[in-house]
């Protein structure tokens, strides 16, 4: 089962959300941000290179165009591979862990994964952003030494920052999966 | 609290207490509370020459200023010789050491357990320091504008006037900034004379005036108030003249500051005094009045 | 609850059997560990069950059956297998079957015993690559290396316990594909051992060349220990030169490379090959440096510059203390006492330059006997220059801490008696600033004093300004050498080969990936080894490094500065070595 649904992440921009159900103890969320747009792409180029055009008719120095080429190349590429990121992904496997995966718009992923013995619970919390109040889900890690202590807040879909409705539908699934798991964990 | 029958606020009676519970509102007060309200408990009267005679304080160190300032303006024009002005400084100083142990008949120095000895190797100390520094002194400020020193010794000045000691008991009066401050203005501006020479005696006499100056003056005010209004006298009229022979203008405004400080302030302060309205009641804050000291050991 | 089977991938293809491996009953979880062919004994199958539950302390058992159908028609077969489970009791029971040419598999687990209802479990199939798994270590660890010792091998929870159960049945994949064997195992199967004669001539050498160099270099370290080196001017020197520093610490990982002591645990084991390999990486780049140095005298040029450059820079001290002493960017200072100061100054400036001139007939033997020990290492080498550049500045250093003094006097002199001034003093008993009542004598040589040194004090500051600007250029080119060596001292190399080649060897944890998947079959998982971020494998696996940690922060550098304390280059010896 798949479907795919459109929200607004907090700053108004378009998420796109699809689910796959793949089974009953097995989900998957993935959320797309928006691609990079040419516009800003384009016009933080031109930025770099009319600054280094009037540095070089100030200066006439050579050196000064070919540095904001590599400048701006070197940039694209670092901004691709280390910092934009396309796609969020969770992945939610009844009695066997959560998986988050985000992967970068120049193909690289990041995994991270958490095992169900791990996890507390998973929770909407609100946190001040900048000037204004967001909501995000989070993963409650269970402290190891202390049963009913948290360990360690581990926040998902950090980089697409979706509004509370996105969220309340991916906490929704989860939360049905974590009542399984809880209810056949404590009569086995 | 505050809905309680009207017939019980008859029976009972308003207590100005917290300890009970009383059917009132809590900003409750009644006709009584105005009753206690006092005027003007601290105010004082004062007689127009007791405070004519005490404002005389001021008019010294105004005139000691005034006077030093004249002396260096003589000394940077070189109208008056060094060893003249060093002659008369010691011999003043000297005159002003016997007076001081002659006015009490040596209490004083008793009480306080100076010795002459000590006295001696103090004006040595002085003499010694300044003399040896004086060189220092003459190129120290040679780089530094002549308006930055003016204004560093003006600031210091009026510092020293500021903090000076006149007898009254305020947080900001602190007699050692004030002497310190007076020190600093006299280095400043004696950098500015020809020679070293001139650096070291206007460094001396500034320490005269400023420093011992002050300490005969408080002596003969409490012994001999009589004479002490007549040295008040010549030293003003003294510094008057020299300033008139400086600055015509300036020393009809300088007048003008003692005349108005003397006479006219005290004056205004009487005034004043009528339309003093000062309440004092149960409100104000408590204020304990025992000495507690014993307490504190 | 949902029952997870690990499968390793190999086995995929396999003939039918039986599916040996362990039950994990506290996750409900069936490791597979290999597959057992037809024909098979059943006596034999368990014998050898038993022998590698021994050695291995693992519970492994036949958990189910496998049946993988390559013709249409083997009904029989499917009925065998059935019948097996009496022969090996296993609750649960697992019947996984592949089918010919389908990718979805059919997976069943029984109950048969009373307390269960008897009935299928849901199943979840998790393929693995035991190649992988098998080699790959976990970070951090799951269990503590102490634990290992204990007698409950099972301690591990989670996924560590696949990992920990696979790791410790290697004895029963040691049995390769040609063995003749009573029974006939499928799983994972190394590619055979290349057994060459060098190899093994290396590894039988190495215990006695071990022994022999560890004597060798316990001889240098007791030479390097004996009572000579401790006498003041000796250990003084040792303890401010850089390069007796990191011969020390070189000294310290060729011991640990050639101690005949087995590693006990992988994290031992990988320090030492990164000691190898940062040792290795050392000495070849400094044979790289020595033998360009040595080749076509270049040696000779660098000691013909080396002169005139240090002439130049005593040339430009002079200028710019001749711009002091005039009046530099137009700022008002003493004159007096700035030509005192300059004079003081060019005169050992003038000292600096006749000492250069003493020594430089012979700065080209000392040139070619230092690039002699860059065969030590570049870090020798390295080391060796920052030496030199700290002797060959020693005017500025000097200078630097002629202006530090003379500037901490003042600045020290000026707050208290700028408290004097306020007729304050500072109790240091009550460590604070209390109000005092001075004589007249105190106050008026106090206020003097004061005044001499507000008057004197931007004199000072400015020489203190110029020569601590460029003692921090010096302090700033030492600091980029050390930094440098300490890269090369303290990148574990080895591991990062290790990540970059084998990614799996380095395991962060695991990530999973859902496969195709069709209605009413189980779900497919594939495992797969998430390796570890190269900044952590260098956080994990750095080597303790000279100790060379910054002393100050930006912040109380600065305070230093102003308060004209002197600052060193040269850290002192931290003792938390590792």
């Amino acid at each position: 089962m798949e479907d795919e649904r459109s929200f607004s992440d907090i700053c108004g921009g378009r998420l796109a959300l699809q689910r796959r159900y793949y089974s009953p103890s097995c989900r998957e969320f993935c959320l797309s941000c928006p691609r990079l747009s040419l516009r800003s792409l384009t016009a933080v180029t031109c930025t770099v290179w009319l600054a280094a055009y009037g540095l070089f008719s100030l200066c006439e120095n050579s050196m000064i165009l070919s540095a904001a080429i590599f400048i701006t190349l070197l940039g694209l590429l670092g901004y691709l591979h280390f910092v934009k990121i396309d796609q969020e992904t969770l992945l939610i496997i009844d009695s066997l862990g959560i998986q988050m995966t985000s992967s970068y718009a120049s193909g690289k992923e990041s995994t991270t994964f958490i095992e169900m013995g791990k996890v507390k619970d998973i929770v909407i919390n609100e946190a001040i952003y900048m000037q204004k109040v967001i909501y995000y889900l989070c993963i409650l890690l269970k402290d190891p030494v202390e049963p009913h202590g948290i360990s360690q807040v581990v926040p998902v879909f950090q980089s697409a920052k979706p509004r509370l409705d996105c969220l309340i539908e991916v906490y929704r699934s989860c939360q049905e999966i974590l009542a399984q798991q809880k209810a056949t964990s404590t009569n086995p | 609290m505050c809905a309680q029958p009207v017939t019980n606020t008859k029976e009972v009676k308003w207590q100005k207490i917290l300890y009970e519970r009383q059917p009132f509102p809590d900003n409750y007060v009644d006709r009584r509370f105005l009753e206690e309200l006092r005027k003007n408990i601290h105010a004082r009267k004062y007689q127009y020459w007791a405070v004519v005679f005490e404002s005389s304080v001021v008019i010294q160190q105004l005139c000691s200023v005034c006077v030093f300032v004249v002396i260096w303006w003589y000394m940077d024009e070189g109208l008056l010789a060094p060893h003249w002005l060093f002659g008369a400084g010691l011999a003043s100083s000297l005159i002003g050491y016997v007076l001081f142990d002659l006015i009490d008949g040596g209490e004083g120095r008793r009480k306080s357990g100076q010795t002459r000895w000590a006295d001696l190797k103090s004006a040595l100390v002085f003499i010694t320091f300044t003399y040896g520094f004086s060189p220092v002194l003459k190129t120290l400020t040679e780089s530094v504008s002549t308006d930055t020193i003016y204004a560093m010794s003006v600031f210091m000045l009026l510092g020293h006037l500021i903090f000076f000691d006149y007898g009254a008991n305020a947080a900001i009066v602190s007699s050692t900034l004030s002497l310190n401050m007076a020190i600093f203005a006299s280095v400043c501006l004696a950098s500015r004379l020809p020679r070293s020479l001139h650096a070291f005696i206007m460094v001396t006499f500034a320490i005269q005036i400023f420093a011992l100056w002050p300490m005969l003056q408080k002596k003969l005010k409490a012994c001999t108030p009589r004479s002490y209004v007549g040295v008040t006298l010549m030293f003003a009229f003294s510094a008057l003249g020299g300033l008139l022979s400086i600055s015509a203008v300036g020393a009809i405004l300088f007048a003008l500051l003692l005349v108005s400080i003397s006479c006219l302030c005290p004056f205004y302060l009487i005034r004043l005094q009528l339309f003093k309205e000062n309440i004092h009641g149960p409100w104000d804050e408590a204020e304990i009045k025992e000495d507690l000291s014993r307490f504190l050991s | 609850m949902v029952l997870k089977a690990f499968f390793p991938t190999c086995c995929a293809s396999a003939d039918s059997g039986l599916l040996v491996g362990r039950w994990v009953p506290e996750q409900s979880c069936a490791v597979v560990l290999a597959v057992a062919h037809f024909p098979f004994i059943p006596i034999q199958v368990k014998q050898l069950l038993a022998q590698v539950r021994q050695d291995s302390q693992v519970g492994v058992a036949v958990l189910g059956t496998w049946c993988h159908r390559r013709q249409e028609p083997e009904e029989s077969l499917g009925h065998f297998l059935e019948g097996l489970g009496a022969v090996f009791p296993h609750e649960p029971w697992l019947r996984l079957c592949r089918e010919r040419g389908g990718t979805f598999w059919r997976c069943e687990a029984t109950h048969r015993q009373a307390p269960c209802p008897p009935g299928e479990d849901q199943v979840m199939l998790i393929f693995y690559d035991q190649r992988q798994v098998l080699l790959s270590q976990l970070h951090p660890p799951a269990v503590p290396p102490y634990r290992h010792v204990g007698a409950d091998p099972t301690s591990p929870g989670g996924l560590a316990a696949v990992f920990h159960t696979v790791a410790r049945c290697e004895a029963l994949f040691r049995s390769d594909r040609f063995d003749e064997g009573p029974v006939r195992l499928s799983h994972w199967q190394s590619e055979g051992v290349e057994a060459s004669i060098l190899a093994e001539l290396a590894k039988r050498a190495s215990g006695p060349i071990c022994l022999l160099l560890a004597g060798l270099l316990s001889l240098v370290s007791a030479v390097g220990a004996c009572r000579v080196f401790k006498l003041w001017p000796l250990s003084f020197l040792g303890s401010k030169l850089s390069t007796c520093e990191q011969l020390r610490h070189r000294l310290e990982h060729l011991r640990l490379i050639f101690s005949t002591k087995k590693a006990e645990n992988p994290a031992q084991l990988m320090r030492k090959a990164n000691t190898v390999a940062s040792v290795l990486l050392d000495v070849a780049l400094g044979l790289l440096l020595l033998s360009w140095l040595h080749g076509r005298s270049r040696i000779v040029h660098l000691a013909d510059t080396l002169i005139p450059v240090a002439d130049h820079v005593a040339e430009e001290l002079q200028h710019l203390l001749q711009w002091l002493m005039g009046a530099p960017a137009g700022l008002k200072m003493n004159r007096a006492l700035d030509q005192v100061l300059g004079r003081f100054f060019l005169y050992h400036i003038h000292l600096w330059i006749s000492y250069i001139h003493l020594m430089s007939p012979f700065v080209e033997h000392i040139l070619w006997h230092v690039g002699l020990s860059a065969c030590l290492g570049l870090t020798v080498a390295l080391s060796l220059l920052s030496d030199i550049i700290a002797l060959l500045t020693f005017h500025i250093y000097c200078f630097y801490v002629y202006g530090a003094r003379l500037y901490r006097l003042k600045i020290h002199g000026l707050s208290s008696l700028w408290r004097l001034f306020r007729g304050k003093k500072w109790n240091a008993l009550r460590r604070r600033v209390d109000s005092c009542s001075y004589d007249l004598d105190q106050l008026f040589i106090g206020t003097l004093l004061f005044t001499i040194l507000l008057f004197l004090l931007p004199t000072t500051a400015l020489y203190y300004l110029v020569f601590t600007l460029l003692r921090l250029l010096v302090v700033a080119v030492q600091g980029l050498i050390h930094l440098l060596v300490d890269l090369i001292n303290s990148l574990p190399l080895y591991s990062l080969g290790l990540r970059l080649c084998r990614p799996y060897r380095l395991a962060a944890g695991v990530k999973f990936r859902v496969l195709e998947h069709e209605a009413g079959r189980p779900l497919r998982l594939l495992m797969q080894i998430n390796p570890l971020p190269y900044c952590r494998v260098v956080h994990t696996y750095r080597l303790p490094s000279c100790g060379c940690h910054p002393q100050h922060s930006w912040g109380s550098l600065c305070r230093r500065l102003f308060s004209g304390e002197l600052i060193y280059p040269w850290r002192q010896r931290s003792d938390k070595q590792d």
